[in-house]
């Protein structure tokens, strides 16, 4: 029962700190970056690089998101800015830049499954129970990425600027907002969170060219059920991730990892607000 | 050109193409005639995302689950089953039926009324992860992993199957390209450019997506079976997310909306993929990646209409020409007035409207609007910017909208009956702003307002186009007939107005809903809808009900005028009632908002307020 909990919890924790860089990216600009499986591929390598070269594995997170964030700069620059209007095509050119980067780290790093060091090894005992100590610092490392986050929307001039072009674009600019900035720093923003997750999950499984594409639906789905939100993503991720975890204990692995996709198509069917609240 | 002129001519180039192919085994050699048999077939599979993406607008990434229906229905009776004749038809029907069945349930998902473009792709997004992980889970029934192979099937040669895939590919095709060029065709691009407009033009356009979807489902269970005969081996990759997005990206680089393109796209990078991976897997992904990201990016049409614009251009160059106007593919004809009822008048008036409410959350848009109109009546709905005449025009003409109240036309109540039923009982909108088709010609534009009375072809294109004579009138004041096949777009904003005036009569509508309809014109063409609209309403007997901030025109036309404000009628009565009223001088001038029996002095004539 406590591990089980423990179970969703952290389950819920990886999947926020997966989505809210697609999340940040879809609120702000209504796209749908599906290039965010291949940042994450390319922050799980960050992390495979800085362990092989002897750095604190800590370490990996800022490299990820230095390398997560430059990509997503030439990305933005590049390829989504021109793309703006015709919002499907985004999805195609990101998926396009997915494969390019997936093909890239192919060619220097091979095919092969490999695998990084963990900052943290071993158990904790909690309630009785001996759960795996580097979940549990997830729990931690997702609840300060959604604090900073929020108080980056919430506190600052930018996240205003950024909360503005949210909610209506047109009325910002017309307020001499500069929205093609706010964009750019976004879409960085929002790369450099998919190269931390990336980051974050290399020590629970392994670093192979396609790593981050099983991610990227459950993130995707996860984004569309939330809105433009931290705090219903947060629901979300709760909720669909919890149930993931039941239906995997109790009936198969198979179903349960389809029950996030499956799950949020049917509450968009039937709600398509989705966890939003207005 | 005529009908049957153009006909041939498209079935002289399938029987070259047919040609091609029966000609292919001679040249080419035994393992490029095996690589581009599954390449024909996969090009049939693209055939069905471009008609699906290209022409309907809906981005698919879960084509390939239909192949895998087809497929595995092979593998999976030859496997367990013998195979017999029997049998093959049986797995045939059985792909086919499972097709069938699986996009009924994602058309149900994604292209229900109110269904947003992006909501679509993730549904079929969520079939290609779905479906493998059925396959996977299925243990020795669908081979795991490994899929199902070893088993018998057809005794083909090479080339036989070669002609058979070919043989469907041209097949499906020259269908493909006759439905598109048809006047039914044409509906898909319709609602692909502007779906609202559909619906309100009567047009069932979820019905639409789903019989077109099945369609298909069926092409592509039907290649997935050949390929499964053929190849003798299925794998859970064929229903996968990969290979979905493969056909997107093969039809991306042929050219979106041009059938051939994504079938050559297919051939080509196929084909090529298979000579070149051997040698460079990586570095080949990586090119198709990076070309795909550039043809989105900068040439969102493709490659394929680049090839054909090309000698053009050039020809261009050498020779320069003045654009020549395009003669009228189609004549216009006045329908008999007999055949123009419209639909069947009910008893009592032409447009009930009872307690009618809207709110948004808290927020009270219309309360407690009653009123009715009868035939021949033009009522005039004014108010301030904000007073929920817009609202109102949207709650006639879609049953879901409003919060409370009940809506009767002609005799029928709407109900919570989408846009397109409402026009069905005889309820006609034209939107404030001009909503046409902008691709479309002016005679398209028609021919898709008349499609709810005429079934068009599926393999024809009409020369002639009846229209009842209201649409007839206004096409002919203004001046539209001479530019029947000038594209929409490229219409003044006065000529759009019009036009998108004549489509909505073209419904003959027995309620005519007019938001703004001289916003924005000259006032000669103010004049011109003006004696229109009387003459609809004396001559033709329809009811219509106008949203007008120009007083003076409101004036000059209107048989009764409804005032709104914030909400509710605080008016409704002749003209002369409301021009003598104080209260609507003082609502026009902006006291309203402590309530309107105030006793403030109008600032101005209140005679016209900007929208």
């Amino acid at each position: 029962m406590i591990a089980q909990t423990l179970d969703i919890v952290t389950t819920a924790a990886i999947l926020y700190a997966v989505a809210t860089g697609l999340l940040l990216v879809f609120g702000v600009m209504k796209i749908i970056n599906f290039a965010h499986g291949g940042l994450m591929t390319l922050g799980g390598y960050a992390a495979l690089v800085t362990t092989q070269a002897g750095w604190n594995p800590w370490l990996a997170i800022p490299v990820a998101a230095l390398f997560g964030g430059v990509a997503g700069m030439a990305i933005e620059r590049f390829v989504v800015r021109p793309l703006y209007a015709r919002p499907l095509d985004a999805i195609l050119a990101t998926w396009g830049l997915s494969i390019i980067i997936g093909q890239v780290i192919t060619i220097a790093f091979g095919r092969g499954v490999q695998f990084t060091q963990a900052p943290l090894s071993g158990t904790l005992d909690l309630f009785g129970e001996s759960y795996s100590a580097y979940r549990l610092a997830l729990v931690g490392i997702a609840a300060a990425l959604g604090l900073a986050l929020t108080a980056l929307l919430q506190g600052t001039r930018l996240g205003l600027e950024t909360r503005a072009v949210i909610m209506n674009e047109d009325l910002a600019r017309g307020l001499g907002i500069n929205s093609a900035l706010v964009r750019f720093l976004t879409f960085t923003l929002g790369a450099a969170l998919a190269g931390v997750a990336g980051a974050l999950i290399t020590p629970l499984s392994s670093v192979d060219p396609n790593m981050g594409v099983p991610w990227l639906v459950n993130a995707f789905m996860l984004v569309l059920v939330s809105g433009a939100s931290l705090l219903s993503l947060l629901a979300a991720c709760l909720v669909l991730g919890g149930a993931q975890v039941l239906v995997a204990t109790h009936f198969s692995p198979v179903l349960g990892g389809l029950t996030i996709a499956v799950l949020a198509a049917v509450i968009l069917r039937i709600r398509p607000k989705g966890f939003a609240r207005d | 050109m005529t009908e049957a002129r153009r006909l041939s001519l498209i079935l002289a180039a399938a029987l070259l193409a047919l040609a091609a192919i029966f000609a292919g085994p001679t040249v080419l050699d035994t393992y490029s005639v095996n690589v581009l048999t599954r390449s024909l077939l996969y090009a049939a599979v693209a055939l069905t995302v471009d008609l699906l993406w290209g022409y309907l607008g809906i981005l698919t990434f879960g084509q390939s689950v239909f192949f895998a229906c087809g497929a595995y229905a092979a593998g999976l009776v030859f496997t367990h089953m013998d195979f017999t004749p029997g049998n093959a038809a049986l797995a045939l029907a059985l792909g086919i039926g499972a097709a069938l069945f699986t996009a009924a349930i994602v058309g149900w998902l994604a292209f229900w009324h109110g269904a947003s473009a992006l909501y679509a792709s993730v549904i079929t997004l969520v079939l290609p992860i779905v479906a493998t992980q059925l396959l996977y889970s299925g243990g020795t029934f669908t081979g795991s992993s490994s899929g199902l192979s070893g088993f018998t099937s057809f005794d083909l040669s090479t080339e036989a199957w070669f002609w058979l895939a070919g043989s469907f590919l041209v097949a499906m095709t020259t269908l493909a390209y006759i439905v598109v060029q048809s006047d039914a065709g044409r509906l898909l691009v319709a609602v692909r450019e502007n779906e609202q407009r559909c619906k309100y033009l009567g047009l069932n356009t979820s019905r639409l997506k789903i019989r077109v979807y099945l369609a298909c489902a069926v092409i592509g269970a039907v290649a997935g079976y050949i390929y499964a005969a053929y190849a003798m081996v299925v794998a859970p990759e064929l229903a996968g997310f990969v290979f979905g997005t493969e056909l997107v990206i093969w039809t991306a680089l042929g050219g979106r909306g041009t059938l051939l393109g994504p079938v050559f796209g297919a051939l080509i990078v196929d084909y090529e993929s298979a000579q070149l991976s051997g040698n460079f897997p990586f570095v080949w992904q990586l090119i198709i990646g990076t070309v795909f990201v550039l043809v989105i990016v900068a040439f969102p049409r493709g490659l394929l209409p680049m090839l054909f614009d090309l000698p053009r251009r050039l020809l261009g160059l050498l020779r320069p020409r003045a654009a020549v106007a395009r003669p009228a593919r189609v004549a216009l004809a006045t329908l008999d007035a007999a055949q123009t009822q419209g639909a069947e008048v009910g008893n009592g008036p032409a447009l009930a409207v009872t307690g009618v409410a809207r709110r948004f959350g808290s927020l009270t848009v219309l309360d407690g609007i009653d009123f009715k109109a009868r035939a021949g009546e033009l009522v005039s709905l004014v108010g301030p910017n904000g007073a929920g005449k817009t609202t109102l025009m949207r709650c006639i003409a879609d049953g879901a909208e409003r919060s409370a109240g009940t809506i009767i036309v002609n005799g029928h109540d709407i109900g919570r009956r989408p846009p397109e039923a409402c026009v069905a009982l005889g309820v006609g909108r034209k939107f404030q702003m001009a909503n046409v088709f902008e691709t479309l010609t002016v005679a398209e534009c028609l021919q898709i307002a008349r499609a709810r009375h005429s079934r068009p072809s599926l393999w024809r294109r009409a020369q002639r186009l009846p229209l009842p004579e209201a649409a007839m009138h206004v096409i002919a004041t203004t001046g539209l007939d001479r530019q029947l096949s000038t594209p929409a777009h490229l219409l003044s904003h006065g000529l759009k107005q019009a036009l998108e005036l004549s489509m909505v009569l073209a419904l003959e509508p027995r309620v005519l809903l007019l938001d703004e309809p001289t916003a924005g014109l000259t006032k000669t063409e103010r004049m011109q809808i003006g004696a229109i609209l009387i003459d609809l309403a004396k001559k033709q007997g329809l009811c219509v009900l106008l949203v007008e901030h120009d007083l003076d025109f409101v004036r000059e036309i209107s048989s009764r005028v409804i005032v709104l404000h914030q909400g509710r009628i605080v008016l409704d009565g002749s003209v002369e009632e409301v021009v003598a009223s104080e209260l609507v001088k003082q609502v026009y001038a902006g006291s309203g908002h402590a309530g309107i029996a105030h006793e403030t002095a109008p600032k101005t004539g209140g005679q016209e307020v900007p929208a």
